[in-house]
């Protein structure tokens, strides 16, 4: 059977009473932290808190993970895609145009095909 | 409804961009201070006003047709309003009202703003032409005056990237415009007419054969526009060339126009719903590709490009499905894109006017020092992800099920990784922005300014409301739904007995 339209409403999913279930966990799980942080008061020594790489101290500017590297494991994974997609996207404008002319040809096929 | 409202509504941006410089230069002899911002404000803000006025008569199941001269179609020129593009018009309207005024404080460091604003209300005034015309050739020439106008505010503020990324918007985008002006001949010298119900009657009397260049021609110029893949490339470069302001009106609004006259042209003009699976496939890719490109970048202003080329494929997806539901859905989602992305490009706005920087690497902590834009942008993240209870989860839900519906289940899943990575990329974004340890040089950044604030803040609202109460975002979408799939309606509205 084809819908009409979805109904949001308090069927499948009711939004305003999730909405309301969201807030009130939220509300829960804020209280468990805060009690959590009351029972048990971190006295954290100034060496535990130091940043630890290498016996170094970093400086708060050095502590940031690259923002390229972010997902490292899930670039891995499309590896093919970085490795031929990618290098299309240099910003030379040739490249852009010959794309272009690629989407022209191939919207050009599809059409032909489904229209015929 | 207001008088003239179809013509005004294309007009007064015309008047206000070419008194734009008058304003500004009046103000600066009788030593009036931001008297242009405000002119510019005010101007906008009438424009809603029309826009909106014109609803009650639209949704009434009326479709408006104004006569240019008293013109019959097809031999006049003429509006033609309907559900759909009404529908795009008050989106268009609204966010250039929202751009207007986060103008304001944003480019208040710029010089030259007789020249933006001049620009900003020449895109306002081409896009409501896009949008509220009846004919193929004056849409058209609104297209090119938007597009004109883009270049223009793409290389604004005339450093080396910004005018590099002008030129290559320029010469990609006029190959575009270029194919839409061959489609248009090659339909005039076919039929010989230029009247969009007129050509919408006359061509399936054509041999099916004959419609197929120019329906290629006409799909891969908007294409350009809208960056569906592989015609995508323009848009990163150009969105972070370009100021904060102008890419979140690029975003919310000139997109929406790319995906109107494209629909427009291929759903009513050519009727060719059975090219809607090749538009949905192409709006996979188009999901896919901007996903995992935007995964891998460092500067905001170009992750937020590619997150944008990625939910115009959700668009394309659920339009492309061409069932109620897909249609209803992929409109829904165009509305949430332009309410959450033009948000995000503010953000990203107020960034850069506090820090002087959009590259992620250099940033960090910011949490602390702006607390309210971080909340925000947790918001708009959210709701781009598809995470209840924002917005984006509503249309996401809904193009889901029109996909299962249709039978494409894979397509649903597709989108569903897309919407995973969507939220991973946002929330690398987050944290590279706002957690983590504060650079000593970012300690003494302020909270964006209250002004900038304002239309940020009513789009979170948005956001949260078409998130808790989606059959208001549902009853929104149908009449331009219903407008779209009945093309037999318009015709019969325009063309009356002819």
């Amino acid at each position: 059977m084809v819908s009409e339209s979805v109904l949001f409403g308090p069927g499948f999913w009711g939004p305003v009473v999730a909405t309301a279930a969201l807030l009130l966990i939220t509300a829960v799980g804020w209280l468990i932290l805060i009690g959590g942080r009351r029972i048990t008061k971190a006295k954290p020594s100034a060496g535990k808190i130091q940043t630890y790489a290498c016996g170094e101290t970093l400086k708060a500017e050095e502590a940031h993970v690259d923002s390229e590297q972010f997902f490292s494991t899930i670039s891995r994974v499309f590896r093919p895609f970085y490795r031929y997609v990618r290098p299309g996207h240099t910003g030379v404008l040739s490249t852009y145009l010959f794309w272009v002319v690629v989407g022209l040809i191939i919207i050009l096929a599809a059409i032909a095909v489904v229209l015929r | 409804m207001i008088p003239h409202a179809p013509i005004l509504a294309i007009v007064l941006p015309l008047f206000a961009a070419f008194l734009m410089p008058v304003v500004g230069i009046l103000a600066r002899r009788r030593g009036i201070k931001r008297a242009r911002e405000w002119f510019a404000i005010a101007a906008v803000l009438v424009e809603l006003v029309i826009v909106v006025s014109m609803l009650p008569v639209v949704w009434g199941e009326q479709i408006l047709v104004y006569q240019l001269g008293g013109w019959q179609p097809p031999w006049g020129i003429n509006l033609a309003i309907d559900g759909l593009n009404l529908f795009v018009a008050v989106i268009v309207a609204g966010i250039s009202a929202l751009v207007v005024i986060y103008s304001f404080v944003c480019m208040e460091r710029d010089t030259g703003l007789d020249q933006y604003y001049t620009l900003l209300f020449l895109i306002l005034a081409g896009m409501m032409g896009v949008a509220l015309t009846g004919d193929i050739f004056n849409l058209y020439v609104f297209f090119e005056i938007m597009c004109i106008s883009s270049y223009a505010l793409v290389a604004f503020r005339r450093k080396w990237q910004s005018i590099e990324a002008s030129i290559k918007y320029l010469i990609v985008s006029s190959l575009g415009t270029s194919f839409i002006l061959l489609g248009i001949a090659l339909l005039y010298g076919m039929v010989g007419s230029l009247n969009i119900a007129h050509l919408a009657q006359k061509l399936p009397l054509e041999p099916t054969s004959a419609i197929i260049v120019p329906l290629a021609l006409f799909v891969t110029g908007f294409g350009i526009k809208i960056a569906m893949v592989p015609l995508h490339m323009w848009q990163p470069d150009a969105y972070q060339a370009a100021p904060s302001a102008v890419a979140a009106l690029f975003s919310g609004a000139t997109a929406t126009i790319g995906i109107y006259a494209m629909v427009r042209v291929v759903y009513t003009l050519f009727g060719a719903f059975a090219i809607g699976i090749m538009l949905a496939a192409l709006g996979l890719v188009t999901m896919v590709l901007g996903a995992l490109m935007a995964l891998t970048q460092r500067d905001l202003k170009r992750l937020l490009a590619y997150s944008c080329i990625s939910q115009i494929g959700y668009v394309l997806l659920g339009i492309g499905l061409g069932t109620v539901l897909g249609v209803q859905g992929g409109l829904f989602h165009l509305f949430n894109n332009a309410i959450y992305k033009t948000m995000l490009f503010m953000i990203a706005g107020a960034i850069i006017y506090r820090v002087g920087t959009s590259n992620m690497d250099r940033l960090g902590g910011l949490w602390k020092n702006m607390p309210v834009t971080a909340m925000l942008f947790g918001v708009g993240a959210l709701a781009i992800s598809g995470v209840p209870p924002f917005n984006g989860f509503a249309s996401k839900w809904t193009i889901y099920v029109a996909g299962i519906e249709a039978g494409q289940p894979v397509f649903t899943i597709i989108a569903l990784i897309m919407s995973a990575l969507t939220l991973a990329y946002f929330l690398k974004a987050l944290n590279s922005i706002f957690l983590g340890q504060r650079p000593t040089h970012l300690k003494n950044v302020k909270e964006t300014p209250l002004f900038m604030l304002f239309p940020i803040v009513l789009l979170a609202a948005l956001c949260v409301i078409f998130g808790v109460l989606p059959q208001l975002g549902i009853d929104i979408v149908r009449p331009a739904q219903e407008a779209l799939m009945n093309s037999g309606g318009y015709i019969s509205a325009v063309l009356g007995g002819a």
